[in-house]
């Protein structure tokens, strides 16, 4: 096997990133963990990595949606695939009871809400990692 | 004529009309022009902050870059408001991350945020910018006698906003004093009212109006002048649930630093708003001149 | 179910191993990982926060703000979460001003009010959570707040007789014209609530 893929946590619940990291783990994927959006900036800094899983409501706010725009605006990362993960239809359940979340309003590539089936996720990240793979593949030749 | 941005906030529209009214009444008479901000949100009072405070600076942010386009700054008659505005725009000037972020939510209103526009409350536009000078000259009816315990309140001064003194400042006395009244010390003066408790827990702001009434009425204060809407419902319309609460008796005018200035400035009460109150403002205002008559044939 | 959490003077005992890796104080940090003010690992537990606050002082709150830190710390995170001290904190900045060590208690309090709301878990029977919820609904609604919608949903909700005073308070504004009665619009809504999407991305359909 190739090398492992590496994939970034930024979640800001330590609870929910046991859970998904010791799944993503198990199938041979590399995690690294940033619990806030300023350690997640400085993660993505410091090293490469293949998929970001990134968390919505954290530290101020809806600060996972300011992340996921900032990245588009990178020319160096915005080719790595962002999937959101987000509770953000139960945390905020006031507002919006009932609805789906949108993610028309900040281009991700996925969104999955939680809690999350181990299989989606698995089922996710890899068709995110290939999709990624091939648009790079394109984009080479 | 020094025009300012002017935002009114929710709680001017009606529930304290009567410091909106006040307010324009006077700085015309002072040669400052309040231009109302068109088409003004809610600055998000502190609600905002308990859900998301990225949301919360996108509100004040709406309202700067809606001065910032008539080129004007922006002054505030709530400490709330101005509270939440002034640390706004000082967030967003201190994080680039974070204004572009929220610049992105303005542009589908078609706006930007700059900085541009500073943020002042209305007591400091009166005090710094018109002058304590300027103001003493136009007083035609000096509040001779009348003792006036100036509240500070929290948001004004809390958190710091500059270099100015927040343990003892001095402006609103020497404003009071500047009107012809008498301006009384009181240890409480920049104690909190309760604040938005009066709503979310109605025993302890009841309290925290009780330490504040009595402190006023023990330093011998006629009235009490705010500069906040929040503090002078907080004040004046709770008194009586006070009374009933703790056996009390308070029957203390809670005024707006405007009205006074208005009084001051020989306006007649009806155009400052009084007249709505639950406490009666005009007795003691009488009492005070019966007490020390303005000599007249001046 | 963790001890009970420690007495206003005693010391504090060391902080209980997390199961996930992460203790209760670094979840804090986290939270706060945008303040300006220094991180409450700095705090030195002198009290002036305790008894500078108005709310504390007058026996109001259950645990002072000093003593919430001491229990973060100490991660008692379930008595944190639960406890009233954050809802009844009135934004005053007293402590936050004269805190020794510069920590922005008043922020931490708001963090705390923030942290809970996100995971409904406040302690039950308190206005405080209940009131923001609607304030925030009625602002993304209209652009402006209007108090009457308060008043009812707040009676509506808690039926106790203390609202009803409110009730009557409103009423007696009513009267002398100062509750507007019909509720205030923003001009430009449409743009207004898109901007507000762009911030929290909130489902469709309206
Ligand atoms: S005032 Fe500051 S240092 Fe002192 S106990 Fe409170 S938070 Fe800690
Ligand atoms: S800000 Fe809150 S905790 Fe701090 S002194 Fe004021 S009421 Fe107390």
């Amino acid at each position: 096997m190739s090398q492992p893929k590496r994939l970034l946590i930024i979640d800001d619940d330590p609870d929910f990133v046991a859970g998904i990291k010791s799944i993503l783990v198990k199938a041979k994927y590399e995690v690294d963990v940033a619990y806030n959006p300023k350690d997640g900036f400085q993660a993505l800094k410091d090293k490469a990595y293949d998929l970001l899983l990134l968390d919505v409501m954290m530290g101020r706010g809806a600060e996972g949606i300011m992340v996921a725009r900032k990245l588009g605006k990178d020319p160096n990362l915005r080719n790595m695939p962002v999937l959101i993960i987000t509770g953000i239809r139960e945390q905020m359940a006031f507002l919006f009871p009932g609805q789906a979340v949108h993610p028309h309003f900040v281009s991700v590539d996925e969104l999955v809400e939680k809690p999350v089936e181990p299989k989606l996720l698995l089922d996710r990240v890899q068709a995110l990692l290939i999709k990624s793979a091939e648009a790079r593949k394109t984009n080479s030749k | 004529m020094k025009t300012y941005a002017y935002f009114p906030g929710c709680s001017l529209e009606k529930m304290a009309q009567s410091y909106h009214l006040s307010a324009l009444e006077t700085t015309r008479v002072l040669g400052v022009e309040l231009k109302e901000l068109e088409d003004w949100n809610c600055c998000g009072a502190t609600a905002y902050f308990h859900v998301d405070e990225l949301l919360a600076y996108t509100l004040s942010a709406r309202n700067l870059a809606m001065a910032e386009k008539e080129k004007l700054n922006l002054v505030a008659p709530c400490s709330g408001c101005y509270k939440n505005m002034y640390f706004t725009r000082e967030h967003l000037l201190r994080d680039p991350d974070l204004a572009e972020h929220i610049n992105d939510a303005l542009a589908e209103d078609n706006l930007r945020f700059s900085g541009s526009a500073n943020v002042q409350h209305l007591l400091e536009v009166f005090v710094h910018e018109v002058g304590l000078k300027e103001i003493r000259a136009k007083v035609t009816n000096p509040l001779k006698g009348l003792r006036v315990a100036p509240y500070y309140g929290c948001q004004i001064l809390r958190p710091r906003k500059d270099h100015e003194d927040i343990e003892q400042p001095r402006y609103f006395e020497e404003l009071v004093g500047a009107l012809g009244a008498e301006p009384v010390d009181y240890p409480l003066r920049l104690r909190c009212c309760g604040g938005a408790l009066i709503l979310t827990n109605r025993v302890a702001a009841l309290s925290m109006v009780r330490n504040l009434l009595e402190s006023a009425v023990k330093a011998g204060a006629a009235v009490v002048a705010t500069a906040c809407p929040l503090c002078q419902v907080n004040l004046e319309c709770y008194q009586k649930q006070v009374n009933k609460e703790f056996g009390t008796e308070f029957y203390l005018p809670i005024m707006y630093f405007t009205q006074l200035i208005g009084l001051a400035l020989g306006i007649p009460p009806k155009r400052l708003g009084i007249g709505s109150e639950f406490v009666a403002v005009m007795p003691a205002i009488a009492e005070a001149r019966d007490a020390d008559p303005v000599p007249t044939g001046k | 179910m963790n001890a009970a959490p420690p007495l206003e003077k005693d010391v504090v005992p060391d902080p209980t191993p997390p199961e996930n890796g992460l203790s209760f104080v670094e979840e804090i940090h986290n939270l706060l990982h945008a303040s300006v003010g220094n991180p409450i690992s700095s705090c030195i537990q002198c009290g002036t926060c305790a008894a500078t606050c108005p709310v504390a002082s007058g026996g109001f709150m259950e645990h002072t703000p000093r003593r919430i830190i001491a229990l973060i710390r100490a991660g008692f995170k379930e008595q944190v979460l639960k406890a009233n001290t954050f809802w009844y904190c009135a934004s005053c900045y007293q402590c936050t001003v004269r805190c020794p060590r510069g920590i922005d208690i008043a922020e931490l309090m708001y963090g705390l009010k923030r942290y809970t709301v996100w995971k409904t878990q406040y302690q039950k029977g308190l206005i405080g959570p209940v009131f923001s919820e609607t304030f925030v609904k009625m602002i993304l609604r209209t652009g402006r707040s209007y108090e009457p919608i308060l008043a009812t949903t707040y009676i509506f909700t808690f039926g106790l007789p203390e609202m009803i005073q409110e009730a009557q308070n409103g009423t007696a504004l009513m009267l002398k014209g100062r509750l507007p009665l019909l509720p205030p619009r923003i001009k430009r809504l449409e743009n207004f609530k898109r901007m507000i999407r762009r911030i929290i991305p909130l489902g469709d359909s309206e």
